[in-house]
Protein backbone atom coordinates (compact mmCIF):
# COMPACT_ATOMS: atom_id res chain seq x y z
CA UNK A 1 0.00 0.00 0.00
CA UNK A 2 1.49 3.18 -1.11
CA UNK A 3 0.79 6.99 0.95
CA UNK A 4 -2.74 8.35 0.07
CA UNK A 5 -4.64 4.77 -0.37
CA UNK A 6 -6.91 3.97 2.37
CA UNK A 7 -6.12 1.39 4.45
CA UNK A 8 -7.77 -1.52 4.74
CA UNK A 9 -9.86 -0.55 7.92
CA UNK A 10 -10.77 2.18 5.85
CA UNK A 11 -12.19 -0.09 2.96
CA UNK A 12 -13.91 -1.93 5.57
CA UNK A 13 -15.72 0.72 7.16
CA UNK A 14 -16.65 1.64 3.49
CA UNK A 15 -17.66 -1.30 2.55
CA UNK A 16 -19.80 -1.59 5.81
CA UNK A 17 -21.88 1.22 4.27
CA UNK A 18 -22.32 -0.82 1.01
CA UNK A 19 -19.32 0.82 -0.89
CA UNK A 20 -18.88 -1.59 -3.48
CA UNK A 21 -15.69 0.05 -4.88
CA UNK A 22 -14.28 0.15 -1.14
CA UNK A 23 -14.87 -4.32 -1.12
CA UNK A 24 -13.46 -4.57 -4.29
CA UNK A 25 -10.55 -2.46 -3.44
CA UNK A 26 -9.57 -4.16 -0.27
CA UNK A 27 -10.72 -7.99 -1.81
CA UNK A 28 -8.07 -6.81 -5.03
CA UNK A 29 -5.74 -6.08 -2.55
CA UNK A 30 -5.82 -8.85 -0.20
CA UNK A 31 -7.40 -11.88 -2.21
CA UNK A 32 -3.74 -13.42 -3.82
CA UNK A 33 -1.96 -13.46 -0.81
CA UNK A 34 -4.69 -14.98 1.18
CA UNK A 35 -5.40 -17.68 -1.76
CA UNK A 36 -2.13 -18.95 -2.17
CA UNK A 37 -1.49 -19.17 2.03
CA UNK A 38 -4.94 -21.45 1.93
CA UNK A 39 -3.74 -23.35 -0.94
CA UNK A 40 -0.30 -23.77 0.80
CA UNK A 41 -2.09 -25.33 4.20
CA UNK A 42 -5.00 -26.92 2.60
CA UNK A 43 -2.60 -28.22 -0.30
CA UNK A 44 -5.55 -27.85 -2.61
CA UNK A 45 -6.58 -25.17 -5.65
CA UNK A 46 -10.54 -26.07 -5.31
CA UNK A 47 -10.17 -25.71 -1.25
CA UNK A 48 -8.13 -22.44 -1.67
CA UNK A 49 -10.98 -21.13 -3.67
CA UNK A 50 -13.55 -21.96 -1.36
CA UNK A 51 -11.55 -20.32 1.60
CA UNK A 52 -10.92 -17.06 -0.31
CA UNK A 53 -14.85 -17.02 -0.41
CA UNK A 54 -15.72 -17.86 3.09
CA UNK A 55 -13.24 -15.47 4.19
CA UNK A 56 -14.58 -11.87 2.04
CA UNK A 57 -18.39 -13.74 3.03
CA UNK A 58 -17.01 -12.97 6.41
CA UNK A 59 -16.18 -9.31 5.76
CA UNK A 60 -19.59 -8.81 4.54
CA UNK A 61 -21.15 -9.77 7.84
CA UNK A 62 -21.45 -6.57 10.72
CA UNK A 63 -20.51 -9.20 13.23
CA UNK A 64 -17.07 -10.86 11.77
CA UNK A 65 -15.46 -10.21 15.07
CA UNK A 66 -12.60 -8.32 13.76
CA UNK A 67 -11.10 -5.72 16.29
CA UNK A 68 -8.85 -3.18 15.25
CA UNK A 69 -6.90 -3.04 18.52
CA UNK A 70 -6.07 -6.77 18.68
CA UNK A 71 -4.27 -6.76 15.25
CA UNK A 72 -4.76 -5.52 11.74
CA UNK A 73 -7.52 -6.78 9.38
CA UNK A 74 -4.28 -8.59 6.97
CA UNK A 75 -3.76 -10.68 10.08
CA UNK A 76 -7.53 -11.26 10.75
CA UNK A 77 -7.96 -12.32 7.43
CA UNK A 78 -5.17 -14.70 7.33
CA UNK A 79 -6.42 -15.92 10.53
CA UNK A 80 -9.82 -17.04 9.32
CA UNK A 81 -8.56 -18.30 6.31
CA UNK A 82 -6.14 -20.89 8.74
CA UNK A 83 -9.31 -21.63 10.58
CA UNK A 84 -11.63 -22.26 7.10
CA UNK A 85 -8.42 -24.53 6.51
CA UNK A 86 -8.27 -26.41 9.06
CA UNK A 87 -12.33 -26.66 8.82
CA UNK A 88 -11.50 -28.31 4.89
CA UNK A 89 -8.42 -30.51 6.50
CA UNK A 90 -10.47 -31.65 9.42
CA UNK A 91 -13.75 -32.83 6.92
CA UNK A 92 -11.19 -34.36 4.28
CA UNK A 93 -8.52 -35.80 6.90
CA UNK A 94 -5.99 -34.83 3.83
CA UNK A 95 -3.40 -33.98 6.87
CA UNK A 96 -2.05 -36.25 9.66
CA UNK A 97 0.75 -34.85 10.42
CA UNK A 98 2.65 -35.63 13.47
CA UNK A 99 2.77 -32.09 14.94
CA UNK A 100 3.56 -32.73 18.60
CA UNK A 101 6.16 -34.66 18.20
CA UNK A 102 7.83 -32.43 15.58
CA UNK A 103 7.61 -29.43 18.00
CA UNK A 104 9.71 -31.32 20.98
CA UNK A 105 11.94 -33.11 18.20
CA UNK A 106 16.10 -32.17 18.28
CA UNK A 107 16.27 -29.81 15.31
CA UNK A 108 18.20 -32.09 12.59
CA UNK A 109 22.20 -31.71 13.08
CA UNK A 110 23.82 -30.65 9.62
CA UNK A 111 27.42 -30.20 9.00
CA UNK A 112 29.18 -26.84 8.80
CA UNK A 113 29.67 -26.85 4.40
CA UNK A 114 26.28 -29.24 3.88
CA UNK A 115 24.61 -26.47 1.75
CA UNK A 116 21.47 -28.61 -0.29
CA UNK A 117 20.74 -25.63 -2.44
CA UNK A 118 24.80 -25.41 -3.83
CA UNK A 119 24.74 -28.35 -6.04
CA UNK A 120 20.99 -27.65 -7.34
CA UNK A 121 20.74 -25.37 -10.38
CA UNK A 122 17.83 -22.43 -10.37
CA UNK A 123 14.88 -24.49 -11.67
CA UNK A 124 15.63 -27.43 -9.45
CA UNK A 125 16.51 -25.60 -6.37
CA UNK A 126 12.41 -23.55 -6.95
CA UNK A 127 10.97 -27.35 -7.89
CA UNK A 128 12.68 -28.76 -4.76
CA UNK A 129 11.91 -26.05 -2.85
CA UNK A 130 8.13 -25.66 -3.56
CA UNK A 131 8.00 -29.51 -2.61
CA UNK A 132 9.98 -29.60 0.76
CA UNK A 133 7.83 -26.71 1.66
CA UNK A 134 4.35 -28.74 0.48
CA UNK A 135 5.78 -31.37 2.50
CA UNK A 136 6.37 -29.81 6.12
CA UNK A 137 4.21 -30.88 8.35
CA UNK A 138 0.71 -28.49 8.66
CA UNK A 139 2.51 -25.79 11.54
CA UNK A 140 5.30 -24.95 9.94
CA UNK A 141 4.27 -24.76 6.38
CA UNK A 142 1.62 -22.48 7.81
CA UNK A 143 4.26 -20.28 9.33
CA UNK A 144 6.47 -20.67 5.94
CA UNK A 145 3.60 -19.35 3.73
CA UNK A 146 2.92 -16.72 5.90
CA UNK A 147 6.78 -14.93 7.10
CA UNK A 148 8.94 -16.40 3.51
CA UNK A 149 6.61 -16.58 0.99
CA UNK A 150 4.06 -13.92 1.50
CA UNK A 151 6.24 -11.88 3.92
CA UNK A 152 3.64 -10.97 6.54
CA UNK A 153 5.41 -9.62 9.82
CA UNK A 154 5.84 -11.67 12.59
CA UNK A 155 2.72 -9.74 14.41
CA UNK A 156 0.66 -10.46 11.94
CA UNK A 157 1.91 -14.17 11.53
CA UNK A 158 1.01 -14.31 15.52
CA UNK A 159 -2.07 -12.68 15.09
CA UNK A 160 -3.35 -15.17 12.45
CA UNK A 161 -1.73 -18.42 14.24
CA UNK A 162 -2.82 -17.49 17.25
CA UNK A 163 0.96 -17.68 19.02
CA UNK A 164 2.83 -14.86 20.51
CA UNK A 165 5.62 -13.76 18.37
CA UNK A 166 8.22 -15.70 20.34
CA UNK A 167 6.70 -19.40 19.04
CA UNK A 168 6.55 -17.80 15.17
CA UNK A 169 10.30 -17.17 15.46
CA UNK A 170 10.68 -20.77 16.54
CA UNK A 171 8.74 -22.14 14.38
CA UNK A 172 10.15 -20.56 11.40
CA UNK A 173 13.50 -21.59 12.71
CA UNK A 174 12.51 -25.27 12.75
CA UNK A 175 10.71 -25.02 9.89
CA UNK A 176 13.83 -23.74 7.91
CA UNK A 177 15.79 -26.02 9.49
CA UNK A 178 13.52 -28.91 8.52
CA UNK A 179 13.58 -27.84 4.91
CA UNK A 180 17.11 -27.81 4.87
CA UNK A 181 16.93 -31.22 5.88
CA UNK A 182 14.24 -32.37 3.44
CA UNK A 183 16.24 -30.55 0.82
CA UNK A 184 19.69 -32.32 2.08
CA UNK A 185 17.87 -36.03 1.75
CA UNK A 186 16.90 -35.58 -1.79
CA UNK A 187 19.87 -33.57 -3.55
CA UNK A 188 21.44 -36.21 -5.58
CA UNK A 189 24.67 -37.80 -3.68
CA UNK A 190 28.03 -36.46 -4.62
CA UNK A 191 31.36 -37.86 -4.68
CA UNK A 192 32.03 -35.72 -1.56
CA UNK A 193 31.37 -38.64 0.95
CA UNK A 194 29.34 -37.98 3.56
CA UNK A 195 29.25 -34.83 5.40
CA UNK A 196 30.13 -35.06 9.55
CA UNK A 197 27.28 -33.69 11.43
CA UNK A 198 28.48 -31.05 13.75
CA UNK A 199 26.30 -29.24 16.62
CA UNK A 200 26.77 -25.72 18.61
CA UNK A 201 27.98 -26.38 21.64
CA UNK A 202 27.85 -23.17 23.62
CA UNK B 1 23.63 -16.34 25.53
CA UNK B 2 23.04 -20.22 24.32
CA UNK B 3 22.04 -21.64 21.05
CA UNK B 4 18.58 -22.08 21.79
CA UNK B 5 18.00 -18.62 22.77
CA UNK B 6 20.20 -17.25 19.73
CA UNK B 7 17.94 -19.23 17.30
CA UNK B 8 14.80 -17.87 19.05
CA UNK B 9 15.83 -14.30 19.31
CA UNK B 10 17.33 -14.20 15.55
CA UNK B 11 17.79 -11.52 14.41
CA UNK B 12 17.85 -9.23 17.18
CA UNK B 13 21.69 -10.55 18.39
CA UNK B 14 22.54 -12.25 15.36
CA UNK B 15 26.17 -10.42 15.17
CA UNK B 16 27.26 -11.26 18.29
CA UNK B 17 26.06 -14.95 18.91
CA UNK B 18 27.70 -15.97 15.30
CA UNK B 19 30.73 -14.31 15.56
CA UNK B 20 31.71 -16.67 18.90
CA UNK B 21 29.75 -20.19 17.06
CA UNK B 22 31.28 -21.37 13.35
CA UNK B 23 28.66 -23.94 13.88
CA UNK B 24 25.66 -21.01 14.22
CA UNK B 25 27.48 -18.88 11.86
CA UNK B 26 27.19 -21.59 9.01
CA UNK B 27 23.83 -22.54 9.62
CA UNK B 28 23.15 -18.74 9.78
CA UNK B 29 24.64 -18.48 6.25
CA UNK B 30 22.69 -21.73 5.33
CA UNK B 31 19.38 -20.20 6.75
CA UNK B 32 19.61 -16.90 4.75
CA UNK B 33 20.31 -18.65 1.33
CA UNK B 34 17.43 -20.70 2.06
CA UNK B 35 15.25 -17.71 2.69
CA UNK B 36 16.88 -15.92 -0.28
CA UNK B 37 15.41 -18.92 -2.45
CA UNK B 38 12.16 -18.84 -0.44
CA UNK B 39 11.91 -15.29 -1.56
CA UNK B 40 12.91 -16.64 -5.60
CA UNK B 41 9.75 -19.03 -5.14
CA UNK B 42 7.51 -16.45 -3.57
CA UNK B 43 8.40 -13.98 -5.95
CA UNK B 44 7.60 -17.14 -9.20
CA UNK B 45 4.07 -17.16 -7.53
CA UNK B 46 3.20 -13.40 -6.96
CA UNK B 47 1.10 -14.35 -10.13
CA UNK B 48 -0.80 -17.16 -8.64
CA UNK B 49 -4.28 -15.01 -7.33
CA UNK B 50 -7.96 -16.67 -7.14
CA UNK B 51 -9.72 -17.32 -10.23
CA UNK B 52 -12.13 -14.28 -11.40
CA UNK B 53 -15.13 -16.49 -10.27
CA UNK B 54 -14.77 -16.32 -6.89
CA UNK B 55 -14.48 -12.11 -7.07
CA UNK B 56 -18.00 -12.14 -9.24
CA UNK B 57 -19.40 -14.51 -6.64
CA UNK B 58 -18.57 -12.63 -4.02
CA UNK B 59 -19.81 -8.77 -5.42
CA UNK B 60 -22.79 -10.74 -6.55
CA UNK B 61 -22.90 -11.42 -2.49
CA UNK B 62 -22.03 -8.03 -1.41
CA UNK B 63 -24.82 -6.64 -3.65
CA UNK B 64 -27.26 -8.66 -2.51
CA UNK B 65 -26.79 -8.44 1.02
CA UNK B 66 -27.05 -4.36 0.45
CA UNK B 67 -30.15 -4.84 -2.11
CA UNK B 68 -31.95 -6.38 -0.14
CA UNK B 69 -31.42 -4.99 2.73
CA UNK B 70 -31.93 -1.67 1.08
CA UNK B 71 -35.55 -3.13 -0.74
CA UNK B 72 -36.13 -4.67 2.69
CA UNK B 73 -35.77 -1.19 4.36
CA UNK B 74 -37.88 0.61 1.48
CA UNK B 75 -40.68 -1.81 2.43
CA UNK B 76 -40.23 -1.99 5.91
CA UNK B 77 -40.85 1.92 5.79
CA UNK B 78 -43.95 1.50 3.80
CA UNK B 79 -45.83 -1.27 5.55
CA UNK B 80 -46.78 0.66 8.35
CA UNK B 81 -47.79 3.58 5.86
CA UNK B 82 -50.18 1.09 3.88
CA UNK B 83 -51.19 -0.45 7.04
CA UNK B 84 -52.44 3.04 8.76
CA UNK B 85 -54.07 3.86 5.41
CA UNK B 86 -56.14 0.56 5.64
CA UNK B 87 -56.82 1.41 9.46
CA UNK B 88 -58.11 4.85 8.45
CA UNK B 89 -60.21 3.41 5.96
CA UNK B 90 -61.60 0.66 7.91
CA UNK B 91 -62.07 3.55 10.80
CA UNK B 92 -63.62 5.49 8.25
CA UNK B 93 -66.01 2.84 6.68
CA UNK B 94 -67.09 2.07 10.20
CA UNK B 95 -67.77 5.10 11.08
CA UNK B 96 -69.98 5.72 8.26
CA UNK B 97 -71.64 2.31 8.64
CA UNK B 98 -72.76 3.12 11.67
CA UNK B 99 -73.72 6.51 11.09
CA UNK B 100 -74.93 6.43 7.87
CA UNK B 101 -75.84 2.44 6.51
CA UNK B 102 -77.85 0.28 7.92
CA UNK B 103 -76.67 -2.74 10.84
CA UNK B 104 -76.16 -5.23 8.13
CA UNK B 105 -73.78 -3.23 6.00
CA UNK B 106 -71.38 -2.41 8.77
CA UNK B 107 -68.01 -2.99 7.62
CA UNK B 108 -66.41 -5.73 8.80
CA UNK B 109 -64.31 -5.78 11.73
CA UNK B 110 -60.63 -5.23 11.51
CA UNK B 111 -59.55 -8.40 10.44
CA UNK B 112 -59.88 -7.10 7.13
CA UNK B 113 -56.48 -5.84 7.13
CA UNK B 114 -55.08 -8.93 8.39
CA UNK B 115 -57.27 -11.07 5.78
CA UNK B 116 -55.70 -8.66 2.70
CA UNK B 117 -52.51 -9.26 4.29
CA UNK B 118 -52.74 -13.03 4.39
CA UNK B 119 -53.83 -12.91 0.53
CA UNK B 120 -50.42 -10.47 -0.10
CA UNK B 121 -48.34 -13.41 1.87
CA UNK B 122 -50.01 -15.92 -0.09
CA UNK B 123 -49.30 -14.56 -3.53
CA UNK B 124 -45.87 -14.52 -2.38
CA UNK B 125 -45.81 -17.66 -0.71
CA UNK B 126 -46.76 -19.39 -4.32
CA UNK B 127 -43.62 -18.57 -5.91
CA UNK B 128 -41.70 -20.71 -3.26
CA UNK B 129 -39.72 -23.58 -4.91
CA UNK B 130 -39.30 -27.37 -3.61
CA UNK B 131 -36.01 -27.01 -2.59
CA UNK B 132 -37.52 -23.95 -0.25
CA UNK B 133 -35.89 -21.30 -2.14
CA UNK B 134 -38.58 -17.71 -2.17
CA UNK B 135 -38.22 -15.95 -5.52
CA UNK B 136 -37.40 -12.33 -4.96
CA UNK B 137 -40.16 -10.27 -5.62
CA UNK B 138 -39.77 -8.15 -9.15
CA UNK B 139 -36.57 -10.38 -10.06
CA UNK B 140 -36.73 -12.49 -13.65
CA UNK B 141 -37.93 -15.79 -13.28
CA UNK B 142 -34.58 -18.07 -13.12
CA UNK B 143 -34.65 -20.68 -15.85
CA UNK B 144 -33.89 -24.58 -15.35
CA UNK B 145 -30.74 -23.91 -17.92
CA UNK B 146 -29.43 -20.92 -16.35
CA UNK B 147 -26.41 -21.47 -14.51
CA UNK B 148 -26.54 -20.49 -10.63
CA UNK B 149 -25.14 -19.98 -7.63
CA UNK B 150 -26.27 -20.41 -4.31
CA UNK B 151 -24.14 -18.49 -1.30
CA UNK B 152 -24.59 -18.61 2.36
CA UNK B 153 -24.92 -15.88 3.98
CA UNK B 154 -26.74 -13.98 7.38
CA UNK B 155 -28.98 -11.33 6.19
CA UNK B 156 -30.91 -8.89 8.25
CA UNK B 157 -34.54 -10.37 8.99
CA UNK B 158 -35.88 -7.71 7.74
CA UNK B 159 -34.77 -9.31 4.52
CA UNK B 160 -38.05 -12.11 5.51
CA UNK B 161 -40.26 -8.92 4.93
CA UNK B 162 -38.91 -8.25 1.02
CA UNK B 163 -40.08 -11.66 -0.01
CA UNK B 164 -43.32 -11.64 1.91
CA UNK B 165 -42.61 -13.61 5.34
CA UNK B 166 -43.91 -12.35 8.67
CA UNK B 167 -41.12 -10.84 11.03
CA UNK B 168 -42.01 -8.97 14.09
CA UNK B 169 -40.92 -5.50 14.39
CA UNK B 170 -38.71 -6.06 17.39
CA UNK B 171 -36.52 -9.15 15.48
CA UNK B 172 -36.02 -6.95 12.46
CA UNK B 173 -32.68 -5.89 13.29
CA UNK B 174 -31.52 -9.23 13.93
CA UNK B 175 -30.12 -11.54 11.66
CA UNK B 176 -30.89 -14.68 10.05
CA UNK B 177 -29.07 -17.29 7.98
CA UNK B 178 -29.74 -17.89 4.12
CA UNK B 179 -28.82 -19.08 0.91
CA UNK B 180 -29.14 -16.69 -1.98
CA UNK B 181 -29.59 -17.88 -5.16
CA UNK B 182 -27.82 -15.87 -8.26
CA UNK B 183 -28.43 -15.88 -11.59
CA UNK B 184 -26.15 -15.57 -14.21
CA UNK B 185 -25.31 -12.43 -14.40
CA UNK B 186 -24.45 -12.10 -10.61
CA UNK B 187 -27.89 -10.60 -9.40
CA UNK B 188 -29.99 -12.05 -6.36
CA UNK B 189 -32.95 -14.26 -7.65
CA UNK B 190 -34.19 -16.14 -4.78
CA UNK B 191 -33.74 -16.54 -0.98
CA UNK B 192 -33.62 -19.61 1.29
CA UNK B 193 -33.95 -18.90 4.86
CA UNK B 194 -32.23 -21.40 7.29
CA UNK B 195 -34.42 -20.98 10.45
Amino acid sequence: MTIGQPTDDELLQRLRHGDEAAFLELYRRRQAAIYRFAMHVSGSVSTAEDIVQEVFMTLLRSDCGYNPERGTLSGYLFGIARKQALRHLERGRIDVNIEGDLEVAPLPQMAVDDDPLAELTHRETIESLRRAVAALPRRYREVVSLCDLEEVDYADAAAALGCPIGTVRSRLHRARALLLEKLNKERPKSGLGALTPVRCEI
Amino acid sequence: MSCEEFWNQMPDSLVNHASECAACAGRLAREQRLTAKLRILSAELSDVSTPARVEANLLAAFRATHEIGSRTQTRWWRMPVVAWTAAGAMAAALILGVAVLPKRHVAPPATHHSASTQVELASFNNQETDDGFIRIPNTPQIDPNDDVNVVRMELPKSAMLAVGLNVSPEQVSDTVEAEVMLGSDGLARAVRFME
